[in-house]
C-alpha cells in the first residue's frame, strides 16, 4: 500500500532525478522530506565495512567523511546496533555519545545528527543519516519520514546492488508490497542452497527476476514450491522441468 | 470448557507472558491463537503500520498460510485497511461480491471459504498503530460479548507491543513498531532457511522455531536472529553450534 507520504517521496525522487551512479536523489530527498540541514547515506558490507553511498550537500560529506575515518558517529552505530540512534547537541559540554565525533562534527557545523538503521529484516544494508544546523529533537512527523526514507532507501539500494534499475522501485511499490514474505522467505531458502548471507541471497533473487523479466514475488513463490532453486556448485539457477520434490 | 473459564485461562497465560522478558511476534502469535479459541471466528490476525503508514501482518493464529494470503492481498485494500485509516472497528461484515467493496479482496476471502469478517482498531493515545482482524467461515455474527472480548484482546495485544523489552530501549513508538516490524521479516527469512535445510513446509519451519525457543527459553525472534547470522544451524534445531569465526 502506497502511502500519501510515500508517493511524496517519490514524486520528489522523480523530480530531483538520478546521477550516473543512479543515488543521488536519495540524499537529497531525504533531507528534503525530513526538512533536515544534510543526510548521508552508508553502506555495510557482509564484513562490517562502511563506505558511503551520498552526501546531500558539503556539511553531509564532511560528516561522513569524519565517521568513516574515526569509525564512530550515528551512521556507524546505527548499522552495526540496528537501533536508531542520536546525539540531540553535539556541542553539550557533558559527556557526548560519540566523544570523538561530536566536537568535530559539531567545528563542521552539525549541533545535531540522527541515524536510523537501514535494513530488511536480518538484512544489514547500512544507515541514513541526518544532520541539522541546530541542537533538539526530531518531531514525530520528522522520525516518522525519517523511518519511511530509511526503508525507501533499503529497497532502493537492494535495486541498485541487483543491478536493476532504481525507477522500477516506483512501480514496484505501486503495485504490491515491498514486504511480500514470500520474497523474505525465498531469501532465506536461497542462502542455504547457496551458502550465502540472507542479505546476499535478496539481492541474488531480485538479479534474476529482474534478468528473467520475472515479477519478484512470481520468483519467490517458484523457489518456495521448489521449482526454481540456486545451485551453489554450478553457480546457477536450475529450474525443475515438472513439479515435484527435488531431493 | 465454558467462555468465561476459557477467557480467564487466556487472560492469565496472557499476562503471565507480559510479566516476563517474551518474543513480542509469539505473544501475538499466541494472543491470535486464542481468539480464535474465545470469540467465534475461525481465524485471527495481526497487523501493525510502519511508521509512515504502511501496514505489514506481524501474527496470525495457526491457520496462517490462507491468512498470510488474504493480508498481501489486504495491503491494498481490505477490511484492516479501512478499519486501520479509519479508526473505528468493522462489525460483522457479511462478504458479498455484488457489493462492490474489496473488489479484490473479497472474492479471494470467499474463495478460501470465509463468510464474514471483523476488524479491531490498534489504538494508542489517539493514534492507531494496527488492527486485529477476524475471520469466520460460518454462519452467523458475533454476539455483543464476542466484540467486547475482540476489542479487549486488541487492548492486549497493543499493550504487548508497548511493553516489549527491547522496547524500554526505544526511544520513540515508531521505534517499538519498527522493531516489531522487522522481528516479523527475520522470522520469515529464518523461516526460508529451516524450509531449506530442514526439508520442511513453512508451518513446520515456524513450528520448529518455536519449539526451539520454548525449549531453550529464548525469544523466538532471537532464535531466528542466531538462524539467519549463522550462529544456530537451520538444519538440527536444539542443536548449538559454535559461533562462526
Amino acid at each position: 500500500m502506497a502511502t500519501d507520504r510515500l508517493l511524496d517521496i517519490f514524486s520528489l525522487m522523480a523530480e530531483r532525478g538520478v546521477d550516473d551512479a543512479g543515488t543521488h536523489s536519495l540524499c537529497s530527498v531525504a533531507a528534503e522530506i525530513t526538512q533536515l540541514d544534510g543526510a548521508a547515506i552508508s553502506l555495510t558490507s557482509d564484513g562490517d565495512e562502511m563506505t558511503a553511498l551520498c552526501m546531500s550537500n558539503d556539511l553531509a560529506r564532511t560528516l561522513m567523511d569524519l565517521e568513516i575515518t574515526l569509525r564512530e558517529g550515528p551512521a556507524f552505530e546505527a548499522s552495526t546496533g540496528g537501533m536508531v540512534v542520536q546525539d540531540v547537541d553535539l556541542a553539550a559540554a557533558s559527556a557526548p555519545r560519540w566523544m570523538m565525533y561530536a566536537p568535530q562534527a559539531a567545528a563542521a557545523g552539525a549541533r545535531a545528527a540522527f541515524g536510523f538503521p537501514v535494513r530488511i529484516g536480518a538484512a544489514n544494508f547500512g544507515a541514513l543519516s541526518l544532520y541539522r544546523e541546530n541542537p533538539g529533537h526530531l518531531s514525530d512527523a520528522q522520525t516518522s519520514d525519517a523511518y519511511l526514507m530509511a526503508s525507501v532507501i533499503a529497497r532502493a539500494v537492494l535495486s541498485i546492488q541487483s543491478g536493476s534499475p532504481i525507477g522500477e522501485l516506483a512501480k514496484e511499490l505501486h503495485g504490491q508490497s515491498g514486504l511480500d514474505f514470500r520474497v523474505h522467505q525465498a531469501a532465506g531458502m536461497v542462502a542455504v542452497q547457496g551458502s550465502m548471507s540472507v542479505k546476499a541471497a535478496l539481492v541474488l533473487i531480485r538479479t534474476h527476476a529482474f534478468a528473467e523479466a520475472m515479477e519478484l514475488s512470481e520468483l519467490a513463490e517458484k523457489i518456495i514450491t521448489r521449482a526454481t532453486r540456486f545451485d551453489s556448485l554450478l553457480d546457477s539457477w536450475i529450474v525443475k522441468p515438472t513439479s515435484g520434490d527435488p531431493k | 470448557m465454558a467462555r468465561e473459564t476459557l477467557l480467564i485461562i487466556t487472560l492469565v497465560e496472557l499476562a503471565d507472558n507480559l510479566v516476563d522478558d517474551y518474543d513480542v511476534i509469539d505473544v501475538l502469535t499466541v494472543l491470535s491463537d486464542r481468539c480464535v479459541e474465545t470469540v467465534d471466528v475461525d481465524a485471527a490476525g495481526v497487523m501493525l503500520a510502519w511508521p509512515g503508514g504502511e501496514l505489514q501482518y506481524v501474527a496470525s493464529s495457526s491457520d496462517s498460510m490462507r491468512i498470510i494470503e488474504l493480508f498481501q492481498i489486504q495491503v491494498d485494500e481490505g477490511p484492516c485497511v479501512d478499519c486501520f485509516n479509519d479508526g473505528q472497528p468493522i462489525v460483522n461484515h457479511i462478504l458479498n461480491v455484488d457489493d462492490g467493496r474489496w473488489p479484490r479482496f473479497t472474492p479471494r476471502a470467499i474463495e478460501l471459504g470465509f463468510t464474514s469478517v471483523n476488524c479491531v482498531p490498534m489504538r494508542l493515545r489517539g493514534r492507531t498503530i494496527g488492527a486485529l482482524n477476524f475471520f469466520s467461515s460460518h454462519e452467523g455474527q458475533l454476539a455483543v460479548e464476542d466484540v467486547a472480548v475482540a476489542r479487549g484482546f486488541a487492548d492486549v495485544a497493543t499493550i504487548a507491543i508497548l511493553q516489549h523489552q527491547s522496547s524500554l530501549n526505544a526511544n520513540t513508538l515508531n521505534e517499538q513498531l519498527s522493531n516489531a516490524l522487522n522481528s516479523r521479516i527475520i522470522i520469515e527469512q529464518a523461516k526460508g532457511m529451516v524450509r531449506q535445510a530442514a526439508d520442511s513446509d513453512m508451518d513446520e519451519a515456524f513450528a520448529r522455531m518455536r519449539g526451539h525457543a520454548r525449549n531453550h527459553n529464548e525469544g523466538l525472534t532471537d532464535v531466528a536472529i542466531a538462524i539467519v547470522t549463522g550462529t544456530l544451524d537451520p538444519g538440527t534445531l536444539d542443536v548449538l553450534k559454535p559461533k562462526r569465526a
